[in-house]
């Protein structure tokens, strides 16, 4: 699952969206050997569960005579695009874990390239051609996550399309996240606009709120009110199950339901800063992320659907986390120029003192 | 330990030869100590605050290179933000704007709604707090002291734990309603709701008032009251007409804190009470998150104009209302064990009762219900969220957040911002407690840090000092340790002057200025007749400053360059994951650094010095 947003997140207990801290060794070389800083979202490398950081770090180190050093700073993207803003040098070589939405924002925000193509890469042409994001070929997906609801299937069903939210019994039943600030309140609101338009979705969600829908902070501030029985429905990932079955929680209250059969992408991409002191490594480290055993490993670390096609994954990866019959996804054009306002006018609607 | 010190100073011993050049050094220090800690103070705020701050809400006036107002206009004629209030500021006629702000439909804006729940959030947290403070200012109990250190504990939990433990406590499934439903009651719905915000900020907030008017209770000079007594007051018109003019301008300092502090409120109403509920700083995270910075510091600056006026407007009234009091003796408590089994005595003790079971749902549930959550898994009770702790203590990664590092960090760094806040804000409140034309606009600013938006600060503090400032061509930046104990000591200091400043203008000006007649330069009078007497205050506020440093997240995160500056708060926050579990457990290691923290303050400070 992508848990990116949990820190990111205007919820919860992070109090800060935008601060940029440092951990990790700062950067510099050791002892002759080239150093690789690489930015990325902290529970990527330090979450409880699993994460692929140590793993990725080592096994990149054991190949390649280069140092990996890990930066995650809590306001994550933003704090490269604000030292850019403000001329002061960008200490990393990469970025891991970018969104479309995210790359949007970078374009909005900067004059100057933040990111160079990404060239040569290996590996590139095997990835899923739906999941290319970046019309200039900066960035370059690793990994991908469904946003879909998740249900308790002893408490209820589970409607199976949006209208369905809408019925009397549903009321109340559903926990979303303010699209503000969390990945998958914005991946389900853009579902929703996929859904009916930017002319309807502000219609539809005067009836989803008309019928109580809860639109709750972050991911977790959401996902933890779910677990407590506040209501039988929340906006998350479609691999919910496979953490539930890792903690022997009861499958059957942990429920997958693709809304009208689909599921909106929200994949993960990396990107060479352009001014990188390393651009080479930085190079060779993507095309080892998009080796067949490196995508399955990252996949079942990171709890995500890997970005090629010829990832190796164990044989019942699938059967606990699914795959949507059709995944939708704007393109990095659709949303250009749109989603803040897009968001923006659903605040203002959804606030309305 | 202030006793020693005035051992130290009081004696006349010894006045030898060779000791003189030490004293005229000592004497020299002490003429200088004020205004050079003032200095420093200035300086201090200056370089931590106030630059980096003015360089965000620059954004807000200087739009790609002109300054303007259009930002702002565009606020205030906002319906959305100002409700009907931004129809007048648009121009449209007074009557017409009056007449639908009194319809059933008006709009309140998000300003307007913000500022509704903050006042409700007070109301209730005075409600909360002021009997709590009667109970331990008056009575006599076991257990009283622990209490009383514990007191502000709910004012270091992050949001996200707080958020668990009402969940688990006021949720639909939660435990008060397991308890009505024993004695065929409810449920009640709660969560999400207004009900639940205004309830967290209770948590928060009750703790701050019970903790500033419980110091002011205690410095209540007992001779007043028998001199009140004897001259025929009744009990009843000895607290009317005595105690209660030297105890409720804390209450209003700790209201008009509560409202500054429910003002600016955030993470709490989006994991409490959902967008529908959404906040200004909701809006001010949002828009900054998004880098669309100018809308995010203009709507920052109302904030915080409204908070500032607030503060101001207490302050000035603080400033005409101080009650002179010599404030040498402290009243005598009473036994929470009635001595007889009068209607006098007994009426208090079952409203006291009654208050307990309240404070028992409101305070020691949600706390009891994080370290359950703490200890649960889908198996019933486990320790695995504690062995996560170990385990990543034994084998995690140079890179990643390991618990010890993070206890010991939060207590270093405590300790450093309460050794700086504690004399900043001492300083601070000699200074504004002085008499001069202007003192409450300089109070008002000193107070600044107090309601400036979070995440301004933390915007400001990284472009100010993490990327540093060009000065003659070289970049000068600043983080790491050092900036995060100043940081902390600015966020904390304000609360030294909130219980300091009140006790020391109240005391008798006579016994100063007999100390000075007698030669001692003010930084002794100050030191040995001024703070003994507000001694109560002065551990409250050492509290408060400590408090703050543990419980402060984002400028932590900001300033913390490279490895191993991380804190407990931000160890929970690393530690959020799918499963709450091992978040949940380093907030129980916060919880029971922290008490011990208090405990060990409060028994340092002494229970009580004075003459």
């Amino acid at each position: 699952m992508n848990r990116r947003k949990f820190l990111t997140a205007a919820g919860g207990a992070a109090t800060v969206a935008l601060a940029g801290c440092t951990f990790g060794s700062n950067p510099g070389t050791s002892g002759g050997t080239d150093t690789l800083v690489v930015g990325t979202y902290s529970s990527l490398i330090d979450s409880p569960s699993s994460s692929p950081g140590a793993w990725l770090k080592s096994a990149f180190e054991d190949e390649f005579d280069v140092d990996l050093v890990w930066q995650t700073p809590s306001n994550e993207l933003n704090h490269y695009i604000q030292r850019q803003q403000a001329g002061v040098d960008i200490e990393a070589d990469l970025y891991l874990g970018l969104n479309p939405d995210d790359l949007v924002r970078v374009d909005r925000e900067l004059d100057e390239e933040l990111f160079a193509a990404a060239g040569d890469v290996e590996g590139r042409s095997d990835i899923k051609p739906g999941l290319e994001f970046d019309p200039q070929e900066r960035a370059v997906p690793y990994d991908t996550g469904y946003i879909s609801l998740v249900f308790d299937g002893t408490e209820m069903t589970a409607p199976e399309t949006f209208e369905g939210l809408l019925a009397e019994e549903m009321r109340g039943d559903l926990i979303a996240q303010n699209p503000g600030s969390s990945a998958t309140g914005r991946a389900f609101l853009l579902h929703t606009i996929k859904q009916f338009g930017a002319d309807g979705y502000l219609d539809y969600w005067a009836d989803l709120q008309d019928n109580e829908v809860q639109v709750l902070g972050s991911w977790s501030d959401a996902y933890g009110a779910w677990s407590n029985g506040e209501a039988p429905m929340v906006v998350s990932y479609s691999t919910d199950q496979v953490f539930a079955d890792q903690e022997g929680a009861d499958l059957a209250e942990h429920q997958i339901r693709f809304l009208n059969d689909q599921g909106y992408a929200n994949p993960e991409g990396m990107a060479v800063f352009a001014d990188a002191d390393q651009p080479d490594a930085a190079r060779q480290f993507m095309s080892f992320c998009l080796r067949p055993e490196i995508q399955g490993e990252i996949a079942v670390r990171n709890v995500q659907f890997p970005a090629t096609e010829s990832a190796e994954l164990p044989e019942d990866y699938a059967e606990l986390a699914r795959e949507p019959p059709e995944p939708v996804t704007f393109t990095y054009e659709e949303l250009q120029g749109n989603v803040s306002g897009w968001i923006d006018d659903w605040e203002r609607q959804f606030a309305s003192n | 330990m202030p006793d020693e010190r005035a051992a130290d100073a009081g004696g006349p011993d010894d006045p030898g030869e060779r000791d003189r050049p030490v004293r005229r050094v000592r004497a020299a220090v002490e003429r200088h100590s004020l205004p050079a800690l003032a200095a420093g103070t200035l300086a201090l705020l200056v370089v931590v605050f106030y630059y980096p701050v003015a360089t965000v809400f620059v954004d807000a006036v200087v739009v790609e290179g002109r300054a303007t107002l259009r930002v702002f206009a565009g606020i205030l004629t906002d319906p959305f933000y100002l409700g009907e209030l931004a129809r007048l500021l648009a121009g449209e006629p007074p009557l017409a704007v009056v007449e639908s702000a009194l319809s059933p439909d008006r709009r309140l804006g998000i300003v307007g709604f913000t500022a509704y729940q903050a006042a409700l959030s007070t109301v209730v947290s005075v409600a909360v707090g002021v009997p709590l403070a009667y109970l331990l200012a008056r009575y006599e109990f076991p257990g009283r002291r622990t209490i009383r250190s514990l007191t502000i504990l709910p004012f270091v939990l992050p949001s996200i734990m707080v958020a668990v433990g009402f969940f688990a406590t006021f949720g639909a499934n939660g435990t008060l309603n397991a308890a009505l439903g024993a004695v065929g009651l409810g449920p009640i719905d709660l969560l999400p709701s207004l009900e639940a915000i205004v309830i967290a900020h209770a948590f928060y907030n009750a703790p701050l008032v019970a903790r500033i008017t419980t110091a002011a209770w205690e410095s209540v000079d007992a001779s007043a009251v028998e001199t009140a007594r004897s001259l025929g007051a009744g009990p009843f018109r000895a607290f009317r007409d005595v105690v209660w003019p030297q105890v409720y301008p804390a209450v209003l300092m700790s209201a008009a804190l509560t409202f500054v502090f429910t003002f600016g409120t955030f993470p709490i109403v989006l994991a409490l009470g959902g967008f529908e509920l959404a906040t200004i700083e909701v809006f001010v995270y949002g828009l900054i998150g998004d880098l669309q910075y100018a809308e995010g510091a203009a709507l920052a600056l109302v904030e915080l104009a409204i908070s500032l006026s607030l503060l101001y407007g207490y302050l000035r009234y603080e400033a005409a209302h101080t009650v002179r009091s010599g404030g040498a003796r402290p009243q005598e408590r009473r036994p929470l064990r009635p001595p007889s089994w009068s209607v006098r005595e007994l009426l208090p003790r079952v409203g006291l009762a009654v208050y307990a079971a309240v404070a028992l749902v409101l305070f020691v549930a949600p706390i009891a219900s994080m370290v359950y959550a703490s200890l649960s898994g889908p198996d019933g009770l486990t320790l695995a969220h504690y062995r996560f702790l170990l385990e990543r203590q034994a084998t995690g990664a140079a890179f990643q957040v390991r618990p010890w590092p993070a206890v010991r960090n939060s207590l270093l760094f405590g300790v450093a911002a309460l050794a700086v806040a504690l004399p900043m804000g001492v300083v601070v409140s000699v200074l504004t407690t002085r008499d001069y034309r202007g003192r409450e606009l300089v109070d008002t600013v000193a107070m600044a840090p107090l309601s400036v938006s979070g995440i301004v600060v933390g915007l400001g503090l990284l472009r100010g000092l993490v990327f540093g400032v060009d000065v003659g061509g070289y970049r000068l930046a600043v983080g790491g340790a050092l900036a995060i104990v100043a940081a902390h000591a600015v966020a904390g200091y304000p609360f030294v002057v909130r219980v300091v400043a009140p006790g020391l203008a109240s005391l008798d000006r006579r016994l100063v200025e007999s100390a000075r007649a007698l030669g001692a330069p003010r930084a002794r009078a100050l030191l040995d007749v001024e703070l003994p007497l507000v001694w109560p205050a002065v551990v409250a506020g050492a509290a408060f400053a400590f408090a703050l440093s543990v419980g402060e997240f984002s400028s932590t995160a900001v300033l913390a360059s490279g490895t191993g500056q991380y804190t407990m708060p931000i160890a929970i926050e690393r530690f959020i994951g799918r499963r709450l579990g091992p978040a949940t457990a380093m907030g129980v290691v916060l919880l029971v650094v922290t008490s011990g923290s208090f405990l060990l303050i409060d028994r340092l400070a002494g229970d009580r010095v004075g003459l």
